[in-house]
């Protein structure tokens, strides 16, 4: 380059970049977020300043794969990794974030993520440790704060689903400086009350969310130490669905919201009630085939002997049989439906016990034309065979046209 | 007798009621236990009403209990 040379701006900024480019390719700046604006493009751009200096700086919308998912918010400390260029149209010189976290949410993440990596390999996370919840638990023991959201989200779902539940909360602080010696002897103290007092089925330990910081107390090794240590079993619940915390790994099950802790702790009372209704259905239905049954073999044994009888007789004789075996079928059965009825609660059992309820979900019931016996196999059918199908409010005849195996 | 118990039970005379050789009087007598524990798990699942309550350990070991009252 010649002293002489007279640059055009375009080269000007060019050789600048350039420059800057070669000079600054890899650079961490530390600094404060400020004037963020997002263009439609899906670049962000904004400003890094301390408290003498700013650079106007960019993210690429190509390289937020590359990003930890935190958003970037206004007044935000970061650190980011990029290179220094110049924007040649306006030769401004800005500075490209390839890499943008938050500063201090970075260093304790990887805190962590370490204490983490630890733990597991000293194996607290086996799932040989992982204790198995009770199906129906009714005393639910609960760590967390008096006043937050997580034990009135505990509380709102347990009372719909499973009121027969008792709660027991051992209050502790859940966030801040003492929040994991506060939890730690919260989960000492339901442990003991356990053993003195009054058995816990099982144990929910947690808090609604909160940013990195306000859930670090659940990933205090003192407190994992302490949740590996109990013998009752025990749910991890702490933030949103996204956060997580060191106790999700240690504890039996991890839950992703207070609320979802509720609903997995315990099953709906509405369905329990239903599955009784169902076995009571079921009893009936068993209790009538054994008197179908018998009442089948009565008339057989009883029609053997009257075969053995002399002439005329028979006949009427066995027609009157017949009558007295359904009478006393009959009888038989009353007595089993009115001891089902007798109980205020099963109104309902009678309707699930009938066979014909499933036709009015829209299933229906097959036979050969002349037979009283459902079709259950198309083997026994062959094209032309006439068909009777029963619905909820009918039936319909039709002429097989083909059979076609699954 | 817990919930669990009384289902657990109740599966139990159902599988019992499901023998083939089952005598009539003994049929009746599981049928009649089934329903009567049938009607306890409903009455108690029908009838709760969540308590919460709040264990303070003042000093160790004595632990009292407050309901608590939430919205």
């Amino acid at each position: 380059m010649s002293e002489e040379h007279v640059y055009t701006v375009s080269e000007l900024n060019r050789s600048a970049r350039g420059m800057l480019e070669t000079e600054f390719a890899d650079v961490w700046l530390r600094g404060e977020v400020s004037e963020i604006k997002r263009a439609a493009s899906g670049h962000l751009y904004f400003t890094l300043k301390d408290e003498d200096s700013e650079i106007s700086a960019v993210r690429f919308r190509s390289r937020t794969s590359a990003l930890t998912p935190v958003e970037v918010e206004q007044g935000m400390n970061v650190l980011a990794l990029g290179k220094l260029t110049v924007y040649e149209p306006r030769g401004r010189y800005q500075f490209v974030a390839s890499v943008l976290q938050p500063l201090g949410v970075g260093a304790l993440q990887a805190a962590i993520e370490k204490l983490k990596a630890r733990l597991d390999e000293e194996g607290l996370f086996d799932a040989a440790h992982k204790k198995p919840l009770p199906p129906y638990p009714l005393r639910i023991g609960v760590i967390t704060s008096p006043s937050g959201a997580a034990l009135r989200d505990i509380r709102s779902v347990l009372a719909r689903r499973w009121p027969v539940a008792e709660v027991y909360l051992f209050p502790t602080s859940v966030q801040g400086e003492s929040a994991p010696e506060e939890l730690v002897s919260a989960l000492d103290a339901a442990i003991r009350f356990s053993d003195q007092v009054q058995p816990l089925d099982v144990l929910i330990l947690g808090r609604g969310g909160g940013s990195a910081e306000d859930l670090a107390a659940f990933s205090d090794e003192r407190v994992i130490r302490a949740v590996f240590g109990c013998q009752i079993p025990i749910i991890s619940a702490v933030g949103h669905e996204i956060d997580f915390a060191i106790s999700d790994f240690v504890a039996d099950l991890r839950a992703p919201t207070p609320a979802s802790a509720a609903e997995l702790v315990a099953p709906d009372c509405r369905e329990v009630s239903e599955t009784v209704c169902a076995r009571v259905a079921w009893m009936t239905r068993i209790v009538a085939a054994h008197l179908t049954n018998r009442s089948d073999r009565l008339r057989a044994n009883l029609r053997g002997y009257l075969f053995r009888l002399p002439g005329r007789k028979l006949e009427t004789l066995s027609q009157r049989l017949d009558g007295l075996v359904d009478i006393l079928a009959r009888r038989v059965s009353q007595m089993f439906t009115l001891r089902v009825r007798r109980l205020a609660h099963f109104t309902d059992v009678l309707r699930l016990s009938d066979p014909r309820l499933p036709l009015h979900r829209g299933y229906s019931l097959t036979f050969l034309k002349d037979s009283a016996v459902a079709l259950r196999d198309v083997a026994r059918v062959t094209p032309g065979s006439e068909i009777v199908t029963q619905l909820a409010t009918g039936r319909l005849q039709s002429r097989v046209e083909e059979v076609m195996d699954e | 007798m817990t919930i669990e118990e009384a289902l657990a039970k109740l599966e139990e005379i159902t599988q019992q009621l499901e023998k083939e050789e089952l005598g009539l009087e003994e049929a009746i007598t599981l049928f009649d236990e089934g329903l009567s524990l049938a009607a306890t798990i409903k009455t108690q699942l029908e009838d709760a009403k969540l308590t919460v309550e709040q264990v303070l350990e003042k000093t160790k070991g004595t632990f009292t209990l407050e309901p608590l009252d939430l919205l």
